[in-house]
Order: C-alpha cells, then sequence, then structure tokens
C-alpha cells in the first residue's frame, strides 16, 4: 500500500538546487536513500519530515497535504523523525529529554507519556542509562536517545537521517535489528552513505544524484547494475579504473575488464559506483 | 507443602471478603506453596499499573524550580515542563539580564552633570524582553529545533507559549529594578508599552522574516531612535533628559505605543499560521 507519494518535488537554496522535480511513491517497509553529500537526500527527507517547505511540486503522506496547516498537524502527530544532526540538551537526563520530547508530540498526561517514554527507553536498551545525563552518554548512545525520541508515539512513518552514523559495529548490528523490526508494521525512510545498511535492511533502495532520483529498485537490482563490471585478476589494471587489492592478494577492479579478469558477484556498492561513476567518489560532476 | 488452602476460603480471598488476620495468613501460605498460588490468577493490569506508579517515583525526573513555580501558579504539568525548557530561560541569560539593568539603574544613579536621569534605564528596560524573545525559539538559538519543529505542537503555539514565558520573566526583571531607580515617579514604568510594541511586532514581523532579525531590526530601531532624538534635542538651555523622555515616553507617545503594539497583536493573529516550520512564510 502507498504511503508516500512525492510529485515533482522540488527545493533550492539561493542558487542551489537541492531538489530537482522527484517523483516517487513509497509503501510500508523500509526504503532506503543513498547518493553523495549534496545529492538531496536530507533535503528531501526534511521536507517528508514536515521540517522544511518545498518551493514546488506535492506531497501526500500517510493521506495528508503538508502544505495544508491542518493536515501538516495531523501528519506530525503520526510521524517520528531522527535528523542528521540530532542536537540534544546536554544537561537533561535520558529520560527528561524523551519526556519533554514526548509532550511535545502531546502526550500530556504524566503517568502515560512516563510509560512510553521508558517502552522506548527499553526499545533502544538504554533503560539502565535513563537517569543518565546527555553529556555523560556515548556517541552511541546519544545516537539511540535520538532515535528513542522518533519512536515516541508508535508513529506510522519513521524518517531516519543517517542513524548509523557514529556507531561501532556492534551498535550497527543492534540498530539494524531494531530498525528491520520496526520496518515490519510501518513505513521507514532511511538515508544512508552506507550501502552495507542498505543490502541489509531495505527492501527497496531510491539513489539520488543532482537532487533527482536516478534510480529505484532492489537493492539487488541496483547491485546488477554492475553485472560483468566487477573483475579480480592477479596484477593491477592499467590505465585509470577504480581498483583495490583484496586481502587476498588479487586486485579488484570495477570497470572495463583488466588483463586476466575473472568477473565476480557485484555488490551493492559496486551498482551504486557504477550509476554514479566518478561522483561517487567525490569527483568533480 | 503437606496441606493447601482450603477451596472455599481462596474462593473468598479472591473475591476480597477475608478479613486482614485470614489475608495475611493465606498470603504467607502463598508465598511458599506454588501450587495455591498458580490457582489464584494475577491482576496484571493492576501489577503493571503498580510498576508503573513505582517506576515513576523513582525513575522520572526531578521537576526543576521554574517547573514547579509555575505548577503553582496553576499552569499543567506538561505545559510548566515546555516552558522551562525554554532555551533563554537558562541562569547565563538570567545573570546577563540582571547585569544589564543593575548597570542601567546604577547609571540613573550616577545620572549626567550630576543630575540623576531615567534615560540609560528607559532605553535599554524595553530592548530586554525583545532580546529574550529572539532567543526563545528557532534553529539558531535552540539545538532540539530540528526534532521539535516536526512535533504536532512546533508553530504558533509552541512560539507564543516561549515568548509568554520570557517576556514575563524579563518584565517582572525590569519592573523589580525600576523599584530601585531614583526619583521615579511614573517614568519608572514608563518602558512597559514600549516593551510590549517591541515584542509583538517581533512576533509579528516573525511571519515574513526569521525571528532573530525580527527583533534584531526593532530592538536595534528603538536604541537608534532614542539616542538620534536625544542628539536632535541638544540644544542650548534644553534639559535634553526631560525632553527626550517626554518626547519618548510622555502621555502621547505611550497611547502611540498602545495602538501600535495592538496592531501588531492583530496582524500576528491573523498570519499566525505563517510562524509554522514547514510552512511558507
Amino acid at each position: 500500500m502507498t504511503t508516500v507519494r512525492i510529485a515533482g518535488l522540488g527545493k533550492h537554496f539561493g542558487s542551489t538546487v537541492a531538489l530537482d522535480g522527484v517523483d516517487l511513491e513509497i509503501g510500508t517497509g523500509l526504503t532506503g536513500f543513498l547518493g553523495p553529500n549534496g545529492a538531496g537526500k536530507t533535503t528531501l527527507l526534511r521536507c517528508l519530515a514536515t521540517a522544511l517547505a518545498p518551493d514546488r511540486g506535492r506531497l501526500d503522506i500517510l493521506g495528508h497535504d503538508p502544505a495544508l496547516a491542518t493536515q501538516r498537524t495531523a501528519l506530525r502527530r503520526r510521524l517520528g523523525y531522527l535528523p542528521q544532526n540530532p542536537g540534544l540538551y546536554p544537561n537533561f537526563t535520558a529520560f527528561a529529554l524523551l519526556d519533554y520530547v514526548a509532550v511535545l508530540k502531546e502526550l500530556t498526561d504524566r503517568r502515560e507519556r512516563h510509560r512510553e517514554v521508558r517502552r522506548v527507553l527499553e526499545e533502544v536498551q538504554l533503560s539502565d542509562r535513563a537517569g543518565t545525563k546527555i553529556r555523560k552518554l556515548s556517541g552511541g548512545m546519544r545516537q539511540r536517545v535520538a532515535l528513542a525520541q522518533a519512536l515516541l508515539g508508535n508513529p506510522d512513518l519513521l524518517i531516519l537521517d543517517e542513524p548509523t552514523v557514529g556507531l561501532d559495529p556492534e551498535q550497527r548490528m543492534s540498530f539494524r535489528a531494531l530498525i528491520s523490526r520496526l520496518g515490519e508494521s510501518r513505513t521507514v525512510l532511511l538515508s544512508t552513505h552506507q550501502t552495507e545498511d542498505v543490502g541489509a535492511l531495505c527492501e527497496r533502495v531510491v539513489v539520488m544524484r543532482g537532487g533527482r532520483a536516478v534510480f529505484d529498485g532492489t537493492p539487488l537490482a541496483l547491485a546488477g547494475l554492475a553485472v560483468d563490471r566487477v573483475w579480480l585478476s592477479a596484477q593491477p589494471p592499467s590505465g585509470s579504473r577504480a581498483y583495490w587489492r583484496t586481502a587476498d592478494g588479487r586486485y579488484r577492479t570495477l570497470g572495463e575488464r583488466p588483463d586476466g579478469g575473472e568477473a565476480t558477484v557485484p555488490s551493492i556498492e559496486d551498482g551504486y559506483l557504477t550509476l554514479l561513476g566518478p561522483v561517487a567518489v567525490g569527483a568533480p560532476r | 507443602m503437606s496441606w493447601h488452602v482450603h477451596p472455599e476460603l481462596l474462593d473468598e480471598y479472591q473475591r476480597g471478603g477475608l478479613d486482614a488476620a485470614r489475608v495475611m495468613a493465606v498470603e504467607v501460605h502463598m508465598t511458599a506453596c506454588g501450587s495455591c498460588r498458580a490457582t489464584v490468577p494475577g491482576d496484571t493490569r493492576w501489577l503493571d499499573d503498580n510498576f508503573h506508579a513505582v517506576l515513576d517515583v523513582v525513575q522520572a525526573p526531578r521537576r526543576s524550580l521554574a517547573e514547579r513555580l509555575l505548577c503553582l501558579l496553576g499552569v499543567p504539568e506538561h505545559r510548566a515542563l515546555v516552558l522551562a525548557a525554554t532555551p533563554a530561560l537558562r541562569r547565563s541569560w538570567l545573570a546577563a539580564t540582571a547585569v544589564v539593568l543593575a548597570f542601567a539603574v546604577s547609571a540613573a544613579y550616577l545620572g549626567r552633570e550630576g543630575q540623576p536621569t531615567l534615560l540609560w534605564f528607559l532605553m535599554v528596560a524595553p530592548v530586554l524582553p525583545v532580546l529574550a524573545v529572539a532567543t526563545a525559539y528557532g534553529a539558531v538559538v535552540d539545538r532540539l529545533h530540528e526534532i521539535s519543529s516536526t512535533t504536532p505542537m512546533a508553530g504558533p503555539s509552541l512560539v507564543l507559549w516561549r515568548a509568554l514565558a520570557v517576556v514575563g520573566v524579563s518584565m517582572s526583571m525590569g519592573v523589580a529594578a525600576a523599584m530601585l531607580l531614583p526619583d521615579r515617579g511614573w517614568y519608572a514604568v514608563a518602558w512597559l508599552l514600549p516593551a510590549f510594541l517591541l515584542c509583538l511586532g517581533s512576533l509579528a514581523m516573525t511571519t515574513v522574516m526569521p525571528l532573530q532579525l525580527a527583533a534584531g531590526l526593532l530592538g536595534g530601531a528603538w536604541l537608534t531612535v532614542v539616542t538620534v532624538l536625544a542628539n536632535v534635542l541638544a540644544a542650548p538651555g534644553v534639559e535634553v533628559d526631560a525632553a527626550v523622555q517626554r518626547q519618548i515616553f510622555g502621555p502621547t507617545a505611550q497611547a502611540a505605543y498602545l495602538v501600535a503594539g495592538l496592531a501588531a497583536a492583530l496582524i500576528l493573529i491573523m498570519r499566525r499560521r505563517r510562524l509554522e516550520p514547514g510552512g511558507s512564510r
């Protein structure tokens, strides 16, 4: 079932075009957004989270049009948003911060609100740190508090902008388990630079470049773009193709077949790099 | 356990019909006897409610002094929590406001050419609530703004409640400082209507520009006008401070501030939806 409809969405900041006519239809489950810096992922998610008004285009999110004030408020009652840089009050405890956000989410009854705060703290496995001040928590724990605030009120739509940034492998694994569980019954939009996160979690991936959605399909289809373009060879390839030395001493090349190269199974990252070319590795467009 | 509670006694226990002594006897037995315990269904909802009530006492954050004061004044608990979290109501801001007012009161005593003057105080006092409003809401001053701006309470409701909180605090501090002025007369409160106008004017202008810019423009304009007027009126034989006080804080000017303030309030009410983050100005 389609829960998010985006039609011709555009946004610019001064002379910079952040979104250039994005059209997408998204349903329940986990959808990942990939793209280089400045591709428009965060701007798109901020528009969907009602933090930013687009310049043009239409949005229909959970049956609400956020361009209309009353529907925007109705939508906000049903969404949870984890921004890219969630600023948290350092002198608040984890419990007090969530309690405050819960009030902003209209959970006014003190007992019910505290029950909900305890529920989300348990979801992110921070019950034992409820009384710890934010400034005394590690980066990973702060990120979990930030995720917990998005879960308050059990929202139908979760928008997570770079949720796994700054987490160690163990924390990322536990985050993935939580996010995949959340995606079973609601729409979860996840922006990330980590192609492994998309491969592990998302049933659908959208790749953005220059404010446009340039790919929309399954992670497998994205990896498929690099079929017969990924090679393993004993010698490094000549020319300017992207390659690196693997743990077994062979050279993994993306692009034209090097001398003596054997085709290998492409990853999502290979598909992503093939799609975006030099832009993906930071070269000028 | 070789013996068990008689079924009739157990029924009576579940119905709550036993006296305290027999309830205690049954419960002591059930503590040790799993078989009897299993025959009494647990009231999970009651247990859950009690568990959360205990956790509420143990785990919930202590209310701040500001929250407790607001609750004493009859403000609902959830509203008090939001108001007390207003970024401007930090100790550093309160201290800075107190210092500025102390300087303004001191300047009144030191005066000019040996004469006490209220001019510095009257010039500065209306600007403090505007600065407070400027630091009450927005991405520049609130690190949680990106999150709070996507909650249902975001927008006019949050902006206005926070503005009300900081204006209330800064005006109270201003009134307290005014009580310390020398030879104060009614001019000691002559800054209240200009402050009212500047605050409402900033909020009304926020419907077309960022709050901090609006407050900066209006606050700056006020300081400029008073300074320029003081220089324009400076002439041989004219008592400048008294002349400025009459021009800027006299009855005619006060009436004008009131009318302009009401107009700003009207604009604010009509355009309040434009205070919404995620809405176009």
